[in-house]
């Protein structure tokens, strides 16, 4: 385990209880540069695990709560007249910061989603016709309810490819609730946390990551996961070649924070299902028949043949 | 305390077990042997089953055993007391003799109570192989197999009947491996249970074992479904028996009893004789002169008499010999137990090696002429002789005109023919005959007839004459196929027919050249040689053999004195292509060259045709053979890997091959690691199996070196270490 890295971990522990994993999956995302979508139902820990790692890093920290009202401009940024200039002068909008929290995105119109979409993926923020570069490191954390409750727009295939995880919470076990209720007895937690690394050595960790070294042969075994979810009969749309890029990323960022300076299948295998999992659409009659996309997933990674050997060019 | 009862029990339960068991061993080898004293054996066998029960330690049950041993010998050997002195001295001197024949190898004279020491250390060292079975790998399967086969083997081959035994050792062999297996299963899994619970779960298997072997006992048995294949075992292993078996197919050699001839042969490449000769000749063994319609039987022409002569002494026969000058010798190597001499024509005396065997008496059938070696009256088997003989030559003037009145002892012997003969063969011979005068040309007429008239030969298909049927008659009208027995037989049957007195004789053709030194040649001779063909009495000259049988030769030596009046010796061969005045015998060979040249092919077929059923043998062998070598390749594959790579240095180069040869022997371990499974988590699957973290470090160091390309802090004298540690545990 790389040193800063488990110090920003164990930071959020200190909050968020029986965590670890999603703890240590958002800060890959943060890490190599890509953002998370945590999907799960109101109450488990969402908004704190995004405040913990804000803090945790002493940055910049915003959020927007996606409202179905919620204009682009309320995200974006909104140029105003100033009188005594006589100039429209560009407020930018809570999306220009280093982390932000964009809460329950599914429950906004599309128009709005988009706006937020398409800056995450250019990090600058457009209004008539000025472009604002969003500083480094920009990491948007969104949040949303399960698809299947009341009053949510899905986010469109394109718009979920900008993620690089998407990572579910799920409940906390018995013991681990008691635990949560122990601490949130007296103080509130995240009150006590204070940074452990400053912007300018998270920005130099997230330079290192992409000096870990990815076989070719790691390569020709993320492509042929990316293949085989093309060809799977259940699958409507397979992974594109973004998501390729995104599994070696996050596996770069990955194998940095395990303190190694080179992937291995094991960090393909293990990423692979939280990379993926929200880019693959099933067929409608695949869902009805209980296929679930995790299923699928874990079958591609059981049938896909690991390179036990040196890698040669064919 | 408690459970260390109870595995004391369970033990001693196996080892009575195995006590019966090896009861079944020790019974038929003393039945067999004729050893007597099997309960003191047994006793012997006991006494180290309870030291080994009670894990005496090793210096006082060796101390019990030795002296169990010295006392049994003692007591056996000599009567006395082992405390006696003169019992002491003689366990003594038994050291002393037997220690200096075994350092002279001279094994065959090792003396009986040394033997009986060795079979004691035998059961010994058996008994700690059982122990080591039962108590540490937890199986007895190899040693029930073992019993198995050998009772079986022993019921097969011997006077021993198993039937009784198989029964025991299938039971009890069978409640052992199952109750060792439930025990194997138990420590394996490091189960631990109470002893009632054992119980309960040992009891169904008894319960079912013992049910299904009762079931099976009180079951009716179908026979055997297939021939006995014990004879041709037997005889492939050298130990032939008589051909007596006319209904099915026999194995070609030579037989004794030819009362019922026909049926189909197998060939047999057994070699029966070598002779050193210089001529290749047909060797005859004895006649037979009784036709019976359906084979040949010896009659009682002189009662009970035999002609004796001794070594080097002239022997007189029947048959005329050759001049004095034309003397030769032959000697015969004989490598089958044939319990008669093997006489040339012309046969003049016997010469036995060895100056030794001066009490050698030879003894011959007036009835057969068959010549028997004995010795104190009791028949031998002579492996080396030389025969004395001179070819007789028979003059072409006496062949042509015989002068002399026919002798009516041989007319009323010889010219026999059962009176069921049917006419059509008498009428046959005539027909034959007709227009030949002189009794030679009209056997020559007889002999020649049987390659003109539709007649093959063949060894395949040969009929077996029915309850009323002629063997003659069946072949001269109906088959028309068959061997040397059918065609000298007819010739026999057709020449009395017609008043020719003729007598059938057996022995062996001339066999293949496998030597050659100077003029004389080595004859290899095989069953496949045995032959039989025809001896026919002409008036002044005396007997005088053919050869009817299609494709064989058979020379005689005829003077043509009246053609050339001076002394010409040529010999003429019945084949009826050969000019009388050319040298038979090259021709013959340059014959037989050639076609054997144009005939490779044919050949190699008959080979295999003649060979199928070894051919087929060999054949399973070999497959069963490779079958289990890849059946058991986890045995013995770890062990060739490692002696590959025990030379071979660790190094950047040999990384990957050492590490996918681990895989492939833990996989033949059966770690199977599955395409989709990460070298790491496979590692750790291993490791934790072997609770070791060897596996876990060689993997990490290989994943830096295939997914980083990086070997700069690898330790590869460490990798060995845990290289050749991961092998160990394989194979061990």
């Amino acid at each position: 385990m790389h040193k800063q890295i488990e110090g920003i971990i164990e930071n959020i522990e200190k909050v968020m209880i029986g965590k670890r994993e999603v703890a240590e999956l958002s800060v890959v995302a943060l890490l190599s540069g890509g953002h998370v979508l945590l999907e799960d139902v109101p109450g488990v820990g969402k908004t704190m695990m995004v405040r913990a790692l804000a803090k945790s890093v002493s940055a910049e920290f915003k959020r927007i709560q996606f409202t179905p009202d919620l204009l682009p401009s309320d995200v974006l940024g909104v140029s105003i007249y100033n009188p005594k200039t006589l100039q429209f002068e560009f407020r930018p909008g809570p999306i220009v910061g280093n982390i932000i929290l964009a809460d329950e995105i599914n429950r906004t119109s599309p128009k709005t989603q988009s706006a937020l979409l398409e800056s995450m993926e250019e990090s600058s923020v457009t209004v008539d016709g000025e472009t604002l570069q969003i500083p480094k490191p920009f990491f948007v954390m969104a949040t949303q309810n399960p698809i299947e409750y009341e009053g949510t727009y899905p986010l469109p295939e394109a718009q979920l490819d900008r993620f690089l995880l998407k990572i579910k919470m799920g409940y906390p076990t018995a013991q681990e609730e008691i635990e949560v209720l122990r601490r949130a007895e007296k103080t509130e937690p995240i009150t006590q946390l204070s940074p452990v690394i400053s912007i300018e050595e998270l920005i130099e960790l997230q330079e290192e990551v992409l000096n870990v070294y990815v076989d070719d042969s790691i390569k020709s075994y993320i492509v042929q996961l990316a293949r085989a979810t093309r060809k799977v009969s259940e699958i409507y749309l397979g992974v594109s070649p973004r998501a390729s890029i995104a599994l070696m990323k996050a596996c770069q960022a990955y194998a940095k924070m395990k303190d190694r300076d080179f992937v291995k299948p094991d960090d393909v295998q293990y990423l692979a299902p939280y990379v993926f999992g929200h880019r693959i659409i099933l067929k409608p009659e695949a869902r009805y028949e209980g296929v679930t996309v995790e299923g699928i997933v874990d079958r591609i990674l059981s049938n896909a043949v690991i390179p036990i050997k040196r890698y040669a060019e064919k | 305390m408690k459970k260390n009862n109870f595995k004391r029990l369970e033990l001693a339960l196996y080892y009575v077990v195995v006590f019966f068991i090896l009861r079944e061993w020790l019974v038929p080898i003393m039945e067999l042997t004729g050893t007597g004293y099997t309960s003191l054996i047994l006793l012997f066998i006991a006494i180290n089953l309870v030291l080994n029960l009670f894990k005496v330690h090793y210096s006082i049950s060796w101390v019990i055993k030795l002296v169990y041993m010295s006392w049994f010998i003692v007591f056996v050997y000599s009567g006395q007391s082992i405390l006696s002195v003169d019992g002491f001295l003689f366990l003594l001197d038994i050291f002393k003799t037997n220690s200096a024949i075994i350092i002279q190898s001279d094994w065959v004279h090792v003396t009986d109570p040394f033997r009986t020491l060795l079979f004691f250390i035998l059961i010994w060292m058996l008994i700690y192989l059982i122990h080591h079975w039962i108590t540490v790998r937890m199986t007895i399967f190899y040693f029930i197999v073992l019993t198995v086969f050998f009772i079986a083997t022993l019921d097969t081959f011997t006077e021993y009947d198993g039937s009784n035994a198989i029964i025991k050792i299938v039971l009890l062999g069978l409640m052992m491996t199952s109750i060792l297996f439930i025990k194997r299963l138990l420590s394996q899994s490091n189960v631990h249970i109470a002893w009632f619970k054992y119980i309960k779960l040992v009891m169904p298997i008894v319960f079912l074992i013992g049910l299904s072997g009762i079931v099976a006992i009180l079951l009716p048995k179908s026979p055997p479904q297939w021939p006995d294949p014990v004879p041709f075992i037997k005889s492939a292993a050298g130990q032939g028996e008589e051909i007596d078996n006319r209904d099915g197919v026999s194995k070609v050699g030579y037989g004794e009893n030819d009362s019922r001839l026909g049926g189909s042969f197998i060939a047999d490449d057994t070699v029966v004789f070598l002779a050193q000769a210089e001529t290749k000749q047909y060797w005859r063994v004895e006649t037979k002169d009784i036709y019976t319609s359906k084979g040949w039987e010896k009659s009682d022409y002189f009662v009970g008499t035999a002609s004796v002569y001794l070594p080097n002494e002239p022997i007189y026969h029947s048959l005329p010999v050759g001049p004095e000058e034309e003397t030769q010798s032959a000697s015969i190597q004989v490598l089958y137990p044939f319990e008669f001499i093997i006489q040339p024509y012309g046969l003049k005396s016997i010469e036995v090696d060895g100056t030794a065997d001066g009490s050698i008496e030879l003894h011959m059938d007036d009835n057969s002429e068959k010549l028997i070696p004995k010795v104190n009256n009791s028949t031998i088997t002579l492996d080396n002789y030389l025969v004395q003989y001179s070819k007789p030559v028979y003059l072409y003037s006496e062949l042509k005109n015989p002068t002399e009145e026919m002798n009516p002892f041989i007319q009323e012997r010889y010219l026999q023919l059962p009176e069921t003969l049917p006419s059509r063969v008498r009428d046959l011979a005539e027909e034959i005959v007709a227009g030949e005068e002189t009794p030679y040309d009209k056997a020559r007429a007889i002999e020649m007839y049987f390659r003109q008239n539709g007649f093959r030969y063949s060894t395949d298909n040969v009929a077996v004459p029915a309850e009323d049927q002629d063997y003659v008659d069946q072949f001269l009208f109906e088959t028309k196929i068959g061997y040397c027995d059918n065609f000298s037989t007819s010739m026999v049957v057709l020449l009395r027919s017609i008043g020719i007195p003729a007598r059938w004789v057996k022995g062996f053709a001339g066999g293949d050249v496998i030597n050659t030194d100077g003029a004389v040649k080595e004859f290899q001779v095989t069953n496949n040689d045995a032959h039989s063909w025809v001896e026919a009495y002409i008036p002044n000259v005396g007997w005088i053999n053919f050869e009817p049988t299609i494709g064989f030769n058979n020379t005689r030596t005829i003077n043509y004195d009246v053609q050339t009046n001076a002394y010409q010796q040529e010999e003429l061969t019945v084949d009826e292509e050969t000019e009388p005045d050319e040298t038979v015998e090259e021709e013959e060979e340059e014959q037989q060259k050639t076609t054997e040249k144009n005939n490779i092919l044919s050949t190699f077929v008959d080979f295999i045709k003649e060979h199928k059923v070894v051919l087929i043998f060999v054949f399973i062998v070999l497959v069963l053979f490779a079958f289990s070598l890849y059946k058991l390749r986890r045995k013995w594959l770890p062990k060739v890997y490692v002696r590959m790579n025990k030379q071979k240095q660790f190094s950047e180069a040999s990384f990957e091959a050492m590490y996918l040869q681990l895989l492939k022997i833990l996989e033949l371990k059966g770690f199977k690691r599955l395409e989709g499974q990460t070298l790491q988590s496979f590692a750790a699957e291993v490791d934790a199996y072997y609770s070791t973290k060897h596996m876990s470090n060689i993997t990490k160091a290989y994943e830096q070196f295939i997914y980083a390309k990086d070997l700069r802090e690898v330790d590869f004298d460490e990798m060995k270490e845990s290289w050749e540690y991961l092998i160990n545990q394989t194979t061990s």
